[in-house]
């Protein structure tokens, strides 16, 4: 298995199958959304199998449901483990959320308290997932737009003392910080520099909308000069992480994306000699 | 102290009934109320544009707020059970026999049985197909007890409309006019041929055929069964002409005797 990978990737989308396939553009790696190639087969398995010749992958998925109360669902993760024998990626990553209960899937990232219980809770569940793949998966925090009353902990100490706990690994959405900071009013570098570093294995860059009083995560915007601030302070702190970039709505031609690749290979290589002068 | 299971519950009830749950929310710098209402509305959002996702052409035939009611009523009455949200709208059909009236015109229950076997044969497993050469090695007197299976894309529908011209006016412009369906009942093929999802309406004793040979049944007794008061001449030409046919397209794959 190849654990070991460097540089700048993309989100694998439908819009862009026929250019990575045809015209092979100079992207180090792609990430996949574990769900849209838990099919059968036909085409989705089809361009994964012809584009996976060419780039190494990681998968994302959105529905492993780490934080619900429900059992973990046994079926998902024997598709995923079978999915990930066939891609053999990097990694795989989901998101440190919940996405239903009593088994009604909202097919949304909720929130979870940020508790002494919901720690425990999760540290559980990451111990099954991790034994039932045989590999460490890594958790992404997601954007949120409530907190909870019973809160105990911030949530960079939260996810930082999950990933001790369960020993588990953790993909920076820099862009998520940066919406729940807005949201929350809190400091959005205090929450990078308080991450374990040696755990954080990937990073995602994506655009949000502004509503004034808040921001919603959507994806379907261009990375924004505050993100692109707060990614060259993580790099600064954690050094040069797999970075991508995440859109998932208004997708735009590839060489758009590209050139937002190219903005973040920049803006990393800078800080990164930052770093090495400081 | 509530458990995070209650928390779970009151937030997923509250996101449903589109109230803020005050109690179990910290206050924040900004009204929580509409912080809150972002999870309902991005809820409602996401099921109605995967729904749309999976019957593209419903939704151009009913306009995007008629589609829409429709995709709320559904999600009430059918919220989604599976871990990926490719499978929402699996008994859209089942919902719209139990409520005629959510549909304007009722050969839309047609399509929506049209659409939904189009998005299976999309994603349907992979299968190695048969060609001719493989039934031309089987001696002529070995042919009757010949078995098939069908593609694991292959549905075979009954339709009471006859939808396909709506279906290619909508897919070819959604925005066009479209006139109401005539009623005339059919048997429509949809599988996928390569990586190509097709279809084609067939004649009752096609339609006969495929159904006994999927069902496991024997050539023989498939043709007994499709074509039974046919001269022998004229019958073996169609079935020669019918079962070519449908291997040549990937939708019958020989399984031997």
């Amino acid at each position: 298995m190849n654990h070991a990978l460097h540089g700048f990737g993309l989100g694998l989308r439908v819009e862009h199958y026929r250019d990575f396939l045809e015209t092979r553009p100079a992207v180090d790696w792609l990430e996949v959304i574990s769900e849209n190639y838990m099919v059968p087969g036909g085409k989705p398995l089809h361009y994964l199998d012809a584009i996976r010749r060419d780039y190494p992958m990681v998968m994302h998925g959105v529905s492993l449901s780490i934080g619900s109360t429900d059992p973990l669902d046994r079926g998902y993760l024997a598709a995923l483990k079978a999915l990930a024998s066939r891609v053999d990626p990097a990694w795989i990553s989901d998101h440190l959320c919940w996405t239903g209960v009593d088994h009604q899937n909202l097919h949304d990232l909720l929130p979870m308290p940020y508790t002494e219980a919901a720690l425990r809770h999760l540290t559980e569940r990451i111990d099954q997932v991790q034994d039932h793949l045989g590999r460490q998966i890594l958790l992404e925090n997601v954007s949120s737009y409530v907190a909870f009353a019973n809160d105990e902990l911030p949530e960079w100490d939260f996810l930082s003392e999950l990933a001790q706990r369960a020993d588990c690994l953790l993909l920076l959405d820099v862009n998520n910080v940066y919406v729940s900071s807005v949201n929350h009013g809190f400091d959005p570098r205090r929450f990078i520099d308080r991450l374990p570093g040696d755990r954080v294995r990937q990073i995602h860059l994506a655009g949000h909308e502004d509503h004034g009083d808040y921001l919603v995560d959507t994806h379907d915007h261009p990375v924004c000069n505050a993100v692109w601030d707060l990614y060259a302070y993580a790099v600064e702190r954690l050094g040069q992480v797999p970075t991508m970039i995440e859109r998932d709505d208004n997708i735009p031609a590839l060489p758009e994306l590209l050139a937002e690749l190219d903005q973040a290979r920049a803006i990393a290589s800078r800080a990164v000699s930052t770093k090495v002068a400081a | 102290m509530t458990s995070l299971l209650d928390q779970q519950r009151v937030f997923r009830a509250s996101l449903l009934a589109e109230t803020c749950p005050q109690a179990l929310l910290a206050a924040g710098r900004t009204p929580v109320e509409a912080r809150f209402a972002i999870y309902a509305n991005a809820y409602r959002g996401r099921m109605v544009a995967a729904l749309r996702d999976n019957y593209p052409v419903l939704a151009a035939a009913l306009g995007d707020e008629a589609f829409a009611n429709l995709g709320v009523d559904y999600l009430r009455a059918h919220p989604s059970r599976h871990p990926s949200i490719r499978w929402f709208g699996d008994a859209l059909y089942d919902f719209v026999t139990r409520e005629p009236q959510a549909l304007p015109h009722p050969a839309l229950a047609d399509l929506i049985r049209m659409e939904w076997a189009v998005r299976h044969a999309f994603d349907a497993a992979d299968c190695a197909i048969s060609d001719l050469e493989e039934l031309a090695a089987y001696p002529p007197d070995h042919w009757p007890s010949l078995r098939f299976a069908v593609h694991p894309s292959v549905s075979l529908l009954t339709l009471e409309w006859l939808i396909e011209p709506l279906w290619h006016q909508l897919q070819a412009n959604p925005d066009t006019e479209s006139e109401a369906p005539e009623r005339s009942p059919h048997a429509l093929l949809v599988w996928r041929q390569g990586l190509a999802v097709q279809f084609r309406s067939l004649s009752a004793p096609e339609a006969k055929l495929l159904d006994a040979l999927g069902a496991g049944e024997t050539l023989g007794f498939a043709c007994e069964h499709a074509f039974p008061s046919q001269l022998a001449d004229t019958a073996a030409q169609d079935v020669l002409h019918t079962l070519s046919a449908l291997i040549q397209q990937g939708v019958l794959i020989l399984q031997g005797e």
